[in-house]
């Protein structure tokens, strides 16, 4: 069959993955600054760190952004080496599952912080 | 001087070996390339291997030496580790020993459509540009087409069909820096691909083998930068 190539697309997906790499980057050292300058990290001082909203909201925008970043480098990675479509298209799926799942997951942890 | 080279040769039925030669060699001043004719001269004539200018401007000794895919004339003998083994360019089918069928790597390069396209009534003597446009240029135009950089590159050794590869998409973006050039948007739209550019992860592997001492990432993500400005 004639080569089919030329989707017009993948760029997207490349901005995607830069940018929540930027802002992982900015979270983990805006994060870190101010763990580090809230005083000893006991485990009421590391709940105070998540109790504000905005913090919860920034903690849920990174992991996005994670799980993001992680399931395009899956779906290169499943493009080099998955060479059968259904197995790829299959493992698109799973991985999309689980990562929606672990996002969902991860509101219910940080909005159980009071 | 110890070689270990590939031998192949379809036609005979029988599979890929490695085939030591001693050679009597003074390395000083010498290049791979030398030891190469001396052994198909004086030790092996079925020894077979491209060559051309051995100046390092045709590129048709693009072979893998020690790992690296590297052009023969140019490379000297002299602190290679022994036995230097010498193989064909790693993904590309071998046509025999040291000789591999470029036709996939030619058939991508003619894909990017390697020519200007523009399409105002021809100048009386030459299409100007400034030397600034001009010198946009420099670093693309200097391929050689050798395939050291395509064939060094995973991304064309797992989808060698589909992966346009470095060498292709450096002329693909010397086309499209041409201010004389008029089909920039057309050669973007054929490259965003999943495939034909975005195979590229960035490792830069086929900076470190150019020959020529070029950059094809760099160009790789120039064309990048052009398509998010088009898309935004």
């Amino acid at each position: 069959m004639r080569q089919v190539a030329g989707a017009r697309r993948g760029l997207d997906m490349w901005l995607v993955q830069r940018a929540s790499a930027v802002y992982m980057a900015v979270f983990l050292i805006v994060f870190l600054a101010l763990a580090l300058t809230a005083g000893p990290l006991d485990y009421a001082a590391w709940r105070g760190l998540f109790a504000p909203l905005a913090m919860k909201v920034a903690g849920l925008i990174f992991v996005a952004a994670l799980l993001a970043h992680a399931w395009i480098g899956l779906r290169e990675i499943f493009i080099d080496y998955v060479h059968f479509l259904v197995a790829r298209l299959a493992l698109y799926l799973a991985f999309a599952a689980l990562y929606l799942g672990c996002l969902i997951w991860a509101v219910d942890i940080l909005w159980s912080v009071q | 001087m110890r070689f270990r080279i590939y031998r192949y040769d379809p036609e005979s039925g029988n599979a890929p070996r490695m085939q030591d030669y001693d050679l009597a060699m003074d390395p000083a001043g010498k290049k791979v390339l030398d030891a190469l004719i001396a052994i198909k001269d004086t030790l092996d004539e079925s020894l077979a291997f491209r060559r051309s200018c051995r100046e390092g401007v045709c590129g048709s000794d693009g072979v893998n030496v020690n790992g690296t895919n590297v052009l023969a004339c140019i490379t000297a003998l002299e602190g290679l580790k022994e036995p230097i083994e010498i193989r064909p360019l790693p993904r590309l089918g071998v046509i025999r020993d040291l000789i591999v069928d470029m036709a996939q790597f030619y058939q991508h390069y003619r894909a990017v459509k390697p020519y200007l396209i523009n399409l105002d009534p021809e100048p009386e003597n030459e299409r100007l540009q400034a030397p600034e446009d001009r010198a946009e240029l420099d670093g693309l135009w200097e391929c050689i087409l050798c395939g050291c950089c395509t064939t060094s590159c995973p991304s064309f050794w797992w989808n060698p069909d589909k992966f346009l590869g470095p060498a292709a998409l450096l002329q693909g973006y010397r086309f499209i820096a041409d201010t004389r050039d008029q089909a920039t948007n057309e050669r973007l739209d054929f490259l965003e691909d999943p495939y034909r550019l975005f195979r590229c992860h960035g490792i830069m592997n086929c900076v470190e083998v150019c020959p020529k001492g070029l950059n094809p990432t760099q160009a790789i993500g120039k064309i990048k930068s052009l398509l998010v400005k088009r898309a935004l």
